[in-house]
């Protein structure tokens, strides 16, 4: 540019210089009161989450919890067959019954034909897909049938259902017979 | 006459010191007190079994773990444990599901029929009835979070509230989180859903409160087939680190889409999407 051209004053150039740092720091500024303080602390996220997160209530506990109180079922569940099930599945979360080690409401307790629907919905053999190696399913009421006992029966008439063999190793035992399939 | 003595003696021990008098009587009280409060033994935390060795008392902000998850569709008998036990852990609202399992039916002509009622929840009762040939194949396949290695969600948040850990878990933070449904839309495998009471995105975690605390994610804990199966693939005696060396059918959902998921399907067929 040609010197004759070029402005003495400075002035509107200091004005801008001056405007653009006052918005950038009003800027900083208002980042840092909108953000939270551990924001981009481990990440582009809110690092005290980890904290928060690990802190989220465990309702659901482990079959030991149970068996600290329960010690009969404890015995019969832990020898059966149904070691595996969960205690919690068919009575209720372990946190709607104790709250800070203190007794809070009772567990639900399944009764009568409720009993039955929750066998069959693991047992049904109507439901194929249920491979063998995992479990043993039956036809209703065929197996009744089979079993030569009324239709009208409910399942925990025969089958303990803590530890659905008990009662029919022991009744096999009585009789001085060997039980099919007991390979255990 | 020695009665007597006893309790001028008695009297005497409190007049020579009422205020320690006070003191044992009031202490006394109060560990009495204390005593009911507190419970014997040890604390909740420390009487857990430890299911996932070498998790307590880490209390920093990462592990040293690599986690898989493996679900054994071989196994599933689809009971719906680990639907009941995930909606009790964190009271989802009814109508999402944090994890489902899902029913695949292929009949005699290579059709493929799924189907889902409640997500599961209420186990299976009944057999499907509309197939219109004869039934070649029928499984099971629990969904959950893939934990992917590289997550589309965590891309596409625009507030920065869901992440991925060094660790591995894809966490959402409820508190940063405004609801807008990118991520769901991004998820290519659909686990997320907005939580119709926090208006918040919302996922399966891996139970990651319960990993920390040295426990078994909910779903696992419950499993009765032991269909789900969880650790640390750098521990070598693990169940995980096995089944993913040692040769079995292993495969990943939509493995085209990129996302490299950590969770695994063992004998998975090719029908499952």
């Amino acid at each position: 540019m040609e010197k004759k051209y070029k402005s003495a004053y400075y002035s509107h150039v200091v004005k801008i210089a001056l405007i653009l740092i006052i918005a950038g720091g009003l800027g900083v500024w208002a980042r840092g009161l909108f953000l939270p303080d551990t924001m981009g602390q481990y990440g582009h996220y809110r690092g005290s989450d980890l904290e928060d997160q690990r802190n989220v209530e465990l309702r659901n506990h482990t079959n030991e919890s149970c068996y600290e109180c329960h010690r009969p079922i404890r015995l019969i569940h832990k020898a059966g067959v149904h070691k595996t099930v969960s205690c919690e599945v068919c009575h209720g979360p372990y946190a709607d019954h104790i709250k800070d080690d203190k007794y809070v409401a009772k567990m639900p307790v399944k009764r009568d034909m409720e009993i039955k629907a929750l066998c069959l919905r693991c047992h049904n053999k109507i439901i194929r897909a249920r491979p063998e190696e995992s479990i043993k399913v039956v036809a209703m009421p065929q197996h009744l049938e089979e079993k030569k006992v009324d239709v009208g029966h409910n399942c925990n008439q025969c089958h303990m259902v803590h530890d659905p063999l008990l009662w029919v190793k022991a009744a096999y035992e009585m009789m001085g017979m060997e039980m099919k399939g007991d390979k255990k | 006459m020695k009665e007597n003595i006893d309790i001028v003696d008695i009297k005497k021990e409190i007049q020579k010191d009422r205020r320690a008098f006070i003191k044992n009587v009031l202490s006394g009280t109060i560990a009495g007190s204390l005593l009911m409060v507190i419970p014997a033994g040890a604390a909740l935390d420390q009487r857990l079994p430890e299911q996932l060795p070498g998790m307590r008392g880490d209390d920093s902000p990462f592990t040293e773990k690599k986690f898989a998850f493996i679900v054994d569709v071989t196994a599933c008998i689809g009971c719906g444990s680990c639907c009941v036990a995930d909606k009790n852990e964190y009271n989802v609202p009814d109508g999402n599901y944090r994890t489902w399992v899902e029913r695949y039916i292929i009949d005699d002509h290579d059709e493929v029929f799924v189907d889902s009622p409640n997500g599961g929840l209420d186990g299976y009762t009944k057999a499907r009835t509309d197939i219109p040939h004869a039934v070649r194949d029928t499984f099971f396949v629990p969904k959950l979070c893939n934990m992917c290695e590289k997550p589309s969600c965590v891309q596409v948040c625009p507030v920065g509230a869901t992440y991925k850990t060094e660790d591995g878990f894809i966490l959402i933070d409820k508190s940063r989180c405004v609801g807008c449904g990118y991520c769901i839309q991004a998820c290519p495998y659909s686990v997320r859903f907005l939580n119709p009471v926090s208006r918040t995105a919302e996922k399966c975690t891996w139970c990651y409160h319960r990993v920390r605390k040295g426990l078994l994610p909910a779903c696992v804990n419950v499993c009765p087939v032991h269909a789900r199966k969880f650790g640390d693939l750098n521990d070598k005696n693990s169940e995980v680190y096995k089944i993913l060396r040692e040769p079995h059918v292993i495969s990943v959902l939509k493995p085209g889409m990129g996302n490299q998921p950590a969770l695994h399907y063992l004998g998975l067929r090719r029908e499952v999407v």
